[in-house]
């Protein structure tokens, strides 16, 4: 089997690595208090940034068919439908606060 | 017949007999476990759009509420969770170079850093029970002032509880791995069940790298 991709083991190690350093960051930007709404933006960034590590060198998307990240991206592109939809029955309400 | 052709018999019984080869049935298997992995975007992300929409109703709520939970061993548990993706994948580069003992070794390794998780998982969630920050109705401690406190907590055994069955059901995928690897089942030609159960690992990893700063990191 020739198009299996096998990654080295300084890679591997490499990837986690990376992953254990924004892990680092992401906890360490908490302590200087950066203000709203930007510590989300960042909490959020890191963890796409480490997310897209997984998919790409882990999960091997970057070296897989095509298809497959297609069909990974297009159920990210459904959950931001999902979200977007929702957000826009809930943020413009009369009365926001529900019973529950 | 020579014993090279018995070899080469052993190494293409797993092709099943409506596939063209062992290559397709590879490509097969992986695309599924994608949809599959579509799937359990959408299922989490119902549970991302609660969080959201409550987080958009009462910010404040989150900032207090979030205090109530400890970020370092939020911290250990991603961690952990990590260096078990990295042993998943030096699992897969071992069964695609033959060595069987690299891959039952990082199993191993694996299982043991997802029992790692679910333990201290264990202890936070007694921690919060004991003090009665339980879910929904059921939540009893009167340490927070927000009115609806229990909301959060709601959302927060929600996510973490399903995202702890799926490293239960990791684990269990992990020891019937080991359980075939142990038979010889696995060489550099088949090892498909290593890989899309590595998939499914990474998945559980990357839902927890959301949730940790989501929930954890808030203040």
């Amino acid at each position: 089997m020739s198009g299996h991709h096998i990654s080295s083991a300084k890679f591997l190690w490499g990837i986690g690595i990376a992953l254990f350093f924004l892990t680092f960051v992401t906890v360490a930007v908490t302590w200087i208090q950066i203000p709203e709404p930007w510590n989300i933006v960042v909490a959020i960034g890191i963890a796409v940034v480490k997310a897209l590590l997984v998919v790409l060198f882990f999960m091997n998307l970057y070296w897989d068919s095509k298809f497959n990240s297609l069909l990974f991206i297009f159920s990210l592109i459904f959950f931001g439908l999902m979200i977007g939809i929702t957000l826009l029955d809930t943020l413009f309400r009369n009365d926001p606060t529900p019973l529950f | 017949m020579s014993s090279t052709s018995a070899t080469e018999e052993k190494r293409l019984d797993h092709v099943q007999h409506h596939f063209v080869d062992s290559e397709q049935q590879f490509e097969s298997a992986k695309m599924g476990m994608w949809v599959f992995i579509v799937t359990e975007i959408l299922m989490f992300g119902g549970l991302f759009v609660a969080y959201i929409v409550y987080r958009s109703w009462y910010p404040e709520l989150y900032l207090e509420a979030s205090t109530q939970l400890n970020a370092f061993w939020g911290m250990v548990n991603t961690f952990v969770l990590i260096g078990s993706s990295l042993t998943v994948a030096m699992a897969i580069r071992s069964a695609q170079l033959n060595q069987i003992k690299g891959l039952i070794y990082n199993l191993y390794i694996t299982i043991g850093l997802a029992f790692t998780f679910m333990v201290i998982k264990y202890f936070e969630y007694s921690e919060k029970l004991g003090k009665g920050i339980a879910p929904g109705e059921y939540y009893t401690y009167d340490g927070l002032e927000h009115e609806k406190a229990n909301i959060f907590f709601s959302i927060y055994y929600m996510m973490t509880g399903l995202h702890g069955v799926h490293v239960t059901i990791g684990i269990g995928l992990m020891i019937w791995l080991v359980v075939k690897a142990k038979k010889n089942v696995f060489h550099s030609e088949y090892y498909t069940p290593v890989e899309i159960t590595g998939l499914y690992w990474h998945l559980v990893d990357i839902i927890w790298i959301f949730l940790f700063p989501l929930l954890y990191l808030i203040d």
